[in-house]
């Protein structure tokens, strides 16, 4: 090479090795702003997992757990209820529905008795009549004309009294059974789809509480994962402190180099072992930034993934541990206030059965007591009428209109046992009515409810405990939002740090370019440079400085062409050797 | 608090030993090559230091071999920290008194195992 070419020469390599210094030194900036802003990250990172690790200890102290048991519980409960219910409505409207024709009966019933009243009332005329006709031998007959206008009056009252309740009755069950069609229809399809959808929804509760179950496991592996990336980004700055070292050694190698080939001049005799030292030492330099590039990539991207791997599991796992707690709380509270005003309803309905029961009751008491009062009735009369023909047949022909009469009374004594075997008969299904509505009434009765009540009190137990958990989760949630929100300020200025580094390191590239043509410049005048070095020398030469054995590989690589694999710095950092 | 003297020329690498100690619980001191950590050990005392082998004025041997000479720190495990892995430079190293070697990277949990090891 000429003089004036060497010069050259040498002053790009200079320029070269200015531009790697330029390298370090803002690198080194960057690299401290980023081991700064990591440190803030990571600090944010660990209150975050605090934060999240306080609510994953209260949902276990609070036993949140536990609750998954006594939901089953009340799922299992809560469809028996909904089934019992549903079948119920039908067994209302049927019984209602019924109670209606007993009503009608019963009137016809209180039609005949009515009847009765009046043809008795005809008789105790005629008896009357009769006891004036016969005069003094008819005072015998007198009882029987008061008695039997007693009877009448007392008829009369019984039947205006059981008509007056029929026809109460009548009318209030006809509005219930007008309600209960219209409303009833409407419960039993609110029942279904009620049924259908907590079906459905304790489905979902389930599927959450079993995740919240899984939370302290989750949490663990979360940390464990950060613990991992934070590691990771240890490591990988280190990486940038060995590159940084490799840099210096470029450097100085690129010095020497120019100093050869400015002193290639001074001494003609050396002229090609110069050149070819050299050339061997810019070759050897051009596959250190090789491999130092290599490396830059691999701890920038393990930096970049580790940042991210950071903030993408406090993100998801942590902040969403809060929230999870929240909604979970919220689902089971939502669920149970649905059973309860379901229950509220049923109540309701059970409250108008009941009103129907009752007035069938007292109807039923009533009737009981007008067929005593009118079996003993029918027995005197009966006595009566006996003792009338006995008497009637002592005088004879005189008394035949009596006998009549008695025929008379005995006939309706006997019209009147019919209607009263007709009124038992009525009473009687009355009865069996009202036994029907007592089954229908103990299925809506909160005894009946009491597996459900059972399970609602466990559930409100565990219910409260979430609500604890919960209430602290919102606390700490908010914390950890605020905490996420800095790491994500330290993640931008991370990345900002890491697009100046990806500016800083491509001036290695415009180095490499410059090396390049100086070799190449090398090869053009010295054909023969590429042969003409002692290996071990140039060894000796430029590995003096080298603290890597990456760098030694490096070198052996471009002096006798050994394999060598660039990406060779360990990910997960090495151990440590104790003598 | 145990406390652990890093020396490093590097920023990074004495912010990196001290960010992995100080979370697990020890009180880290920085220094900034052999010579500032001589005098930091000359004027302290420490459970444990941690030292790089190639710094200006003072390299990680050379403050081993004067460290060993201070009263009190005879027993002090020292451990280097060094790209350096060739099997010549570990047992200069060892002849100093080095108590280990660990090349570098470190490993985080490796490092703080280690050292909770020796300072126990």
């Amino acid at each position: 090479m000429s003089e004036k070419t060497n010069e050259t020469a040498a002053r790009n390599l200079e320029k070269a090795g200015g531009d790697l210094q330029w390298l370090l030194r803002t690198t080194e900036d960057a690299i401290n702003r980023l081991v700064h802003a990591f440190q803030s990250l990571t600090g944010h990172t660990e209150t975050t997992l605090e934060l999240a690790s306080a609510i994953v200890d209260c949902v276990q102290d609070q036993s949140v757990v536990s609750v998954l048991p006594s939901v089953r519980a009340l799922g299992i409960a809560a469809k028996q209820f909904l089934r019992e219910r549903s079948q119920a409505t039908s067994g209302i409207l049927e019984t209602v529905t019924a109670e209606m024709k007993l009503l009608h009966r019963l009137s016809e019933v209180t039609e005949g008795q009515a009847q009765i009243a009046l043809d008795m009332n005809m008789l105790t005329v005629h008896t009357k009549i009769e006891v004036a006709h016969l005069g003094s031998v008819g005072t015998g007959f007198e009882y029987l004309a008061h008695e039997l206008a007693d009877f009448s009056q007392s008829l009369t009252r019984n039947t205006e009294e059981l008509a007056r309740h029929t026809h109460n009755r009548s009318d209030a069950a006809e509005n219930t059974r007008h309600m209960l069609s219209v409303e009833l229809p409407h419960l039993r399809k609110a029942l279904t789809r009620v049924e259908a959808n907590m079906g459905d929804d304790l489905v979902q509760l389930e599927a959450g509480l079993s995740e919240l179950s899984r939370m302290p496991e989750q949490f663990r592996r979360s940390a464990e994962d950060i613990a991992r990336q934070i590691a990771g980004v240890v490591v990988a700055v280190q990486g940038y402190d060995i590159t940084r070292q490799q840099i210096e050694h470029v450097q100085e190698a690129l010095t020497v180099i120019s100093h050869r080939l400015l002193t290639e001049h001074d001494a003609k005799a050396r002229v090609s072992s110069e050149s070819a030292q050299a050339h061997a030492g810019l070759a050897i330099q051009i596959c250190q930034l090789g491999a130092i590039q290599a490396t830059i990539a691999e701890w920038k991207s393990q930096i970049r993934i580790c940042m991210e791997g950071i903030l993408r599991i406090s993100a998801l796992d942590i902040v969403g541990i809060g929230p999870l707690v929240l909604e979970q709380e919220r689902s089971m509270s939502s669920q149970l206030s649905h059973i309860e005003l379901l229950e509220c309803e049923c109540q309701s309905y059970g409250e108008k059965t009941r009103s129907t029961l009752e007035g069938i009751s007292n109807l039923s008491q009533l009737f009981t007591e007008h067929l005593q009062k009118s079996d003993s009735a029918r027995k005197r009369l009966r006595l009566l009428t006996f003792n009338s023909v006995i008497e009637a047949s002592h005088l004879g022909a005189q008394a035949d209109t009596i006998c009549v009469i008695a025929d008379g009374i005995a006939e309706v004594s006997a019209e009147w046992s019919t209607v009263a075997e007709q009124s038992g008969r009525t009473l009687e299904e009355f009865l069996n009515l009202s036994e029907r509505i007592s089954e229908v009434m103990t299925t809506f009765s909160k005894t009946c409810s009491e597996d459900l009540n059972r399970a609602q009190e466990q559930t409100k137990t565990g219910l409260e405990s979430l609500r604890k958990a919960s209430v602290f989760a919102v606390l700490q949630g908010q914390k950890i939002e605020n905490a996420i929100e800095i790491m994500r300020t330290s993640s931008g200025e991370i990345g900002k740090i890491s697009d100046l580094l990806d500016t800083c390191f491509g001036r290695i590239n415009e180095v490499l370019s410059d090396i390049e043509q100086i070799k190449g410049q090398l090869e053009l005048e010295h054909p023969d440079v590429k042969a003409g070095y002692d290996g071990e020398e140039i060894e000796r030469l430029f590995s003096a400085s080298y603290t890597t054995q990456t760098e030694r590989d490096v070198l052996r690589s471009a002096i006798y062409g050994t394999a060598f694999s660039a990406a060779q710095q360990s990910s997960i950092g090495n151990d440590v050797e104790l003598f | 608090m145990r406390r652990i003297l890093t020396v490093d020329d590097s920023a990074s690498m004495r912010q990196m030993v001290n960010f992995t100690l100080r979370k697990a619980g020890y009180e880290v001191t920085e220094a900034v090559d052999g010579e500032d950590g001589l005098a930091k050990v000359t004027s302290e005392r420490f459970d444990l230091i941690i030292t790089d082998l190639n710094m200006p004025n003072v390299d990680g041997i050379q403050l081993i071999t004067s460290a060993r000479k201070i009263p009190g720190y005879s027993f002090v495990p020292i451990l280097m920290l060094s790209t350096e892995s060739q099997a010549e430079k570990k047992d200069a190293g060892r002849k100093a008194g080095a108590t280990g070697w660990i090349v570098k990277p470190f490993n985080a949990d490796q490092l703080v195992a280690v050292v909770q090891k020796l300072v126990k």
